[in-house]
């Protein structure tokens, strides 16, 4: 099943008189229970590609579906509350609230979904405990490592329940065994629990653990790969 | 959630939150003391106005508000008491006859309002008699004839109070360990009578030093301070048949009471002793004064029914007699939320800019919050439960130490005795104390989350204007 359809997506900055292609007519889809990443020296397009189909950015053209909605026809609330239940981020420097602790953090996406307190206590727990932090639950960001972190914000962004997770560069501050670890919790997230992930990345670590690599410079994809033996396509 | 995360934001920067909450609980508390001070001041003047000067009503003969000639007084005077006594709603009335007079003693005139009272009626209407100063007498507690209570200010101007050292008071200041030097020019001044205040402290204290001139001047005055008690004043009026005639009464009792102008013109004395001279009939009288029960009737209710019934009678409540004591009265809820409103405002200014330093540092997150699905409006809510949680907090801490200081000075009293003499020219008594209602709280909590909710919407503003995705390259 199709999780994300993307259907020639463009954005084009005005810069100086001059127009920059970020994003210059990308069609892509993911299914359900991918593991990709999308890879490309900086300035290629990636991050804002995922900011598009995250809803963040508005295309200058072009189509997202996500679930089978449009997600260029929703603004405002709607779009947030889109977002809320349907799109699971996690970012480069890990934007955890720092005065709320790894439990607290973790819950407040089900709490803006106006889940009860005794339904996000069970799903906290349980996800924390998957990422290894069934320790560290009352531990404020500031108390927690740089790995331990970006854990807390995989197990925020699975809280809602999302249709697909997009992550940002999400080893980017992370040293190799932070990495590694990181890495090996999101597969697995992804294996039991079938959630899509969508990275962008620079880390020769995610390219080797993803099963999916697509490679984008110029704002045009030129190589997407499925590693079990999936075909190349050029775009 | 969001109350819990507007909460914990709010102290994020300790050291900055606990400045504002410093400087809104000094403000609180100025705002509460001064409120509570106002308060005091305009209770004791209305107060004044009702239990010692006018009562909740008084009729009176319409003729006599222009013109106090003797002969006004009440028209159908015995129809009138029989009705109020008839009434539901009155506490107590009393009936006064009075006489504008000439007084004199061998040192000293004036002219002064002679009271001629009902004594134990009196007692219930007006409280007059509480005023009688320490040792001065008592209010008509006497066995000798035509006895008079005359005011403290009235004593003074025709000279009998005086100001004399005297053997007891050495012996007082010895016992109080008074320096030798104090001592000395006390011994020196022993015997000598002034008839002035500002006389005797002003002779005395040429002799001491600076220091013990501001030490004990005071106390030595207050101590030499003597009534001569029994003194007989004479008193040239008119009487009904428009003789001029003369009374003497001797002095039972000094009164003080916080309004200058009403002791300067009242002296009471016992009607039957003035109607004699005076020529009054049994019916003759020139005032009632009412006291009403305010939980079973009101003012206007019983000065509306008087006036329909007794037309040719003038009926007026303390609010048209002391108009000035009503206005206070009015204004005062008002006047309070203008203090608070004041002080908010000057905090507002604070308020606003430390929101928005906290918004500033905060646009990443702000960013991220709302990209992760947290709408506009718990945004801007979170934003505004910690503007109005940082006030609060403030206002809370200064409410209570604001009720503790108005607790402790309105039981103490505060004395502004050393400008008192201005204050108590115009009817305001020289030592207040503070109080304040319970409302008033109510109206400050409404207040503080009003100023909290004004001065979220500027920084929530700058907030909501943000785009996620541009709050999260923020760096």
């Amino acid at each position: 099943m199709k999780v994300i359809e993307i259907k020639d997506l463009r954005k084009t900055y005005n810069e100086s008189e001059v127009k920059v292609h970020a994003v210059n007519g990308v069609t892509l889809d993911f299914e359900e229970g991918e593991f990709a990443a999308i890879v490309g020296p900086s300035g290629s397009g990636k991050t804002t590609l995922l900011n598009m189909v995250g809803g963040l950015d508005d295309p200058t053209s072009g189509e997202v579906f996500v679930g089978g909605t449009k997600m260029n026809e929703l603004k405002g609330e709607a779009l947030t509350d889109f977002r809320l239940n349907n799109i699971g981020f996690v970012f480069q420097s890990y934007n955890l609230i720092p005065v709320l602790t790894a439990k607290e953090n973790t819950e407040f996406v089900m709490r803006l979904q106006g889940k009860s307190a005794r339904d996000c206590d069970a799903r906290t727990e349980e996800l924390l405990k998957s990422v290894g932090l069934g320790e560290r639950m009352n531990a404020r960001p500031a108390k927690l490592s740089g790995g331990q972190q970006q854990r807390v914000a995989v197990a925020r962004a699975l809280a809602s329940k999302p249709k697909f997770i997009l992550a940002d560069e999400p080893t980017a501050n992370l040293d190799s065994t932070s990495t590694e670890t990181l890495l090996d919790i999101m597969e697995k997230l992804n294996k039991e629990e079938n959630i899509t992930f969508v990275f962008s990345t620079h880390d020769a670590r995610v390219v080797k653990k993803a099963r999916r690599v697509i490679t984008i410079e110029d704002g045009k994809i030129i190589s997407d790969i499925r590693k079990n033996g999936g075909e190349k396509i050029n775009n | 959630m969001i109350s819990s995360i507007s909460w914990k934001n709010v102290w994020r920067n300790k050291h900055r939150s606990l400045i504002v909450i410093i400087a809104v609980t000094l403000g609180t508390v100025a705002g509460v003391f001064v409120a509570g001070l106002m308060k005091g001041w305009s209770d004791q003047r209305v107060n004044a106005a009702i239990f010692t000067e006018a009562s909740h009503l008084k009729v009176q003969n319409p003729e006599y508000l222009n013109n106090e000639e003797i002969t006004l007084t009440i028209p159908k005077y015995e129809n009138v008491i029989q009705y109020i006594d008839t009434m539901s709603g009155i506490k107590a009335h009393t009936s006064r006859s009075k006489v504008v007079a000439m007084a004199a003693t061998s040192r000293g005139n004036t002219s002064v309002t002679l009271k001629g009272i009902q004594l134990e009626e009196e007692k219930l209407v007006s409280n007059v008699h509480e005023f009688i100063v320490e040792g001065a007498g008592s209010f008509f507690d006497v066995t000798h004839q035509n006895p008079i209570v005359i005011s403290d200010k009235t004593a003074e101007q025709l000279r009998i109070k005086t100001f004399r050292i005297t053997s007891e008071l050495i012996d007082s200041l010895k016992s109080l360990q008074v320096p030798d030097t104090v001592l000395k020019v006390a011994e020196e001044y022993e015997g000598r009578r002034f008839y002035s205040k500002t006389k005797f402290r002003k002779a005395f204290e040429k002799e001491l030093s600076t220091i013990d001139a501001r030490k004990y001047g005071t106390l030595i005055t207050e101590l030499a301070k003597n009534y001569q008690m029994r003194s007989k004043i004479v008193f040239t009026f008119t009487d009904m048949n428009g003789e001029m005639t003369y009374q003497s009464y001797r002095v039972c009792g000094i009164y003080k009471t916080s309004n200058t102008g009403f002791d300067v013109q009242n002296a009471f004395v016992l009607h039957d002793d003035l109607a004699k001279v005076a020529g009054f009939g049994p019916n003759d009288y020139h005032e009632i004064g009412t006291l009403i029960q305010l939980d079973k009737t009101t003012e206007k209710d019983v000065q509306i029914a008087l006036s329909t019934t007794f037309p040719e009678t003038s009926v007026m409540t303390w609010r048209e007699l002391a108009p000035d004591a009503a206005m206070l009265a009015d204004i005062m809820d008002v006047y309070y939320f203008i203090i608070m409103g004041i002080i908010f405002l000057a905090l507002a200014f604070g308020i606003v800019n430390t929101m928005l330093m906290a918004i500033m540092e905060r646009i990443k997150e702000l960013g991220m919050l709302m990209a992760i699905g947290m709408s506009k409006r718990k945004v801007f809510l979170m934003i505004m439960l910690e503007t109005v949680f940082l006030t609060f907090t403030g206002s809370v801490i200064g409410m209570v130490l604001g009720a503790l200081v108005l607790k402790i000075t309105g039981h103490t009293g505060l004395d502004f005795s050393s400008v008192g003499e201005g204050f108590e020219a115009v009817g305001y008594a020289a030592i207040v104390y503070p109080n304040i209602e319970i409302n008033f709280f109510f109206g400050i909590i409404v207040l503080v989350i009003l100023v909290g909710v004004l001065s979220s919407i500027g920084p929530a503003r700058r907030a909501l204007k943000l785009k996620p995705i541009d709050a999260l390259r923020t760096e």
